[in-house]
């Protein structure tokens, strides 16, 4: 069989915006995840369902149709804050992420967090219970990270993000900033916004709430989680959690000891 | 059913529109059905086919642009790749390497680099693949240039019905 060049050079490449499949102006943009070439969403699943059916044993990969390059999945219904993807093998998807991601996948869909106002944020801040580290933090970022970026690889972005927190809260301790409480959180939430924004993007506003929150918690990742199902579950109860008495026995031994009223760090 | 005739209309619009941009290739729906194409190809310069006209037929499946079209040369040609009684064409794009980015036009374009660029190693015409494959370029030239006269270029004195 004679090999003819490339489809994706002399002059098959269409006008941008211009799907490549219908070669219509494109609906509903979808691209691929390694080559980002653009298509009608309808026009590219189609694409990799017939290739799918033609092939006896499951594909893992589709060639794009203008460059050949092997992609994994269709990203599509994006709008800066969302995205979708379609994974040409359906068991890739089951793969890469746990429940847990697609769980806390849903805080971040919905415009109100779970945990709005459930916790005392104020006197985390007036407190200074920031000195006390929190241990899971590492875990829980690094999950959160997944979820919004639907990477795997995430260690950088996480390792920056904790540096970040971990520089200001030095400063904090070592007693450099004068400003009022209320001022400090702001300067929190502007520094990590700022780290956080390049890598997830549209999502950083509701990330940097719920960080704070997960913070202000004290809980571990496990107990976190489950107020949030909780709040889920009992949405009429929103009133705030008092910390002297948690709401679930079970999550008493998870809190970390700042939670205890005794506890007082002079200013 | 319903794309595949959108996509050819669109095809065909820009056959229309950008007529003469290529002047070695001329596509021509028919009349009463957007799945039958016919296509018109210079012969390639420095090939044997130089200065011959050659015709295409196209049918279209119903499922294209997921499926290819299917190709064959109307007019005789003495190439490697090309069956020498159907016109039946080898050519990778047109079975498994196929994209639904090729449109009509391309796939006129890839046929016109084949006729540049026999591929003798997987031959339909093995007359021709095999007197490429043992060196015998001349022969090979002197046998295409023959048919090339005989069927693709007009005849002398009588009127030419392949105008391009």
């Amino acid at each position: 069989m004679a090999v003819s060049s490339s489809a994706g050079d002399d002059g098959l490449r269409p006008p941008p915006q211009q799907c490549p499949i219908c070669l219509q102006s494109i609906k509903q943009e979808a691209y691929l995840d390694r080559c980002f070439h653009s298509f009608c969403h309808q026009c590219i699943a189609q694409w990799v369902q017939y290739v799918g059916n033609k092939n006896s044993e499951s594909m893992t990969s589709i060639k794009c149709p203008l460059c050949k390059t092997d992609n994994l999945s269709i990203v599509y219904g994006f709008n800066g804050q969302n995205f979708q993807r379609q994974y040409v093998n359906p068991k890739l998807e089951q793969r890469s992420f746990s429940d847990a991601h697609e769980f806390r996948m849903k805080f971040y869909i919905g415009d109100k967090g779970p945990t709005d106002g459930l916790f005392h944020v104020e006197q985390y801040w007036k407190r200074r219970k920031y000195l006390q580290k929190n241990p899971w933090l590492q875990q829980w970022l690094i999950r959160e990270v997944q979820t919004l970026s639907q990477d795997e690889d995430v260690e950088v972005i996480v390792h920056h993000i904790i540096g970040v927190a971990e520089i200001f809260f030095k400063r904090q301790q070592n007693g450099e900033n004068k400003a009022t409480p209320e001022q400090q959180r702001i300067q929190f939430r502007t520094l990590l916004s700022d780290a956080a924004r390049p890598f997830l993007a549209g999502y950083t506003e509701r990330f940097i709430n719920e960080l704070e929150s997960f913070l202000v918690s004290g809980l571990n990742v496990e107990a976190y989680d489950k107020v949030c199902m909780q709040q889920i579950s009992e949405p009429s109860s929103s009133g705030s959690l008092d910390s002297s008495s948690p709401c679930d026995e079970t999550l008493q031994h998870v809190y970390l000891p700042y939670f205890d009223e005794d506890i007082e760090i002079d200013k | 059913m319903q794309a595949s005739r959108a996509r050819l209309f669109k095809e065909y619009k820009e056959v229309q529109r950008e007529k003469g941009v290529d002047p070695d290739i001329q596509l021509i729906c028919d009349d009463s059905n957007i799945f039958k194409w016919t296509a018109l190809i210079k012969g390639p310069s420095e090939t044997p086919y130089e200065g011959g006209v050659f015709q295409l037929a196209f049918a279209i499946p119903e499922q294209y642009p997921l499926l290819p079209p299917q190709v064959r040369f109307l007019t005789k040609i003495f190439h490697p790749n090309v069956h020498f009684k159907t016109g039946e064409i080898c050519l990778d794009i047109l079975k498994n390497a196929w994209s639904p980015a090729w449109t009509l036009q391309s796939v006129c374009r890839a046929i016109i680099a084949l006729m540049s660029h026999p591929e003798p190693d997987s031959p339909l015409n093995c007359d021709s693949g095999n007197l490429l494959r043992s060196g015998d370029v001349r022969g090979y030239r002197s046998m295409a240039r023959m048919y090339t006269k005989l069927a693709a270029m007009p005849k002398k004195g009588a009127e030419s019905s392949h105008t391009l």
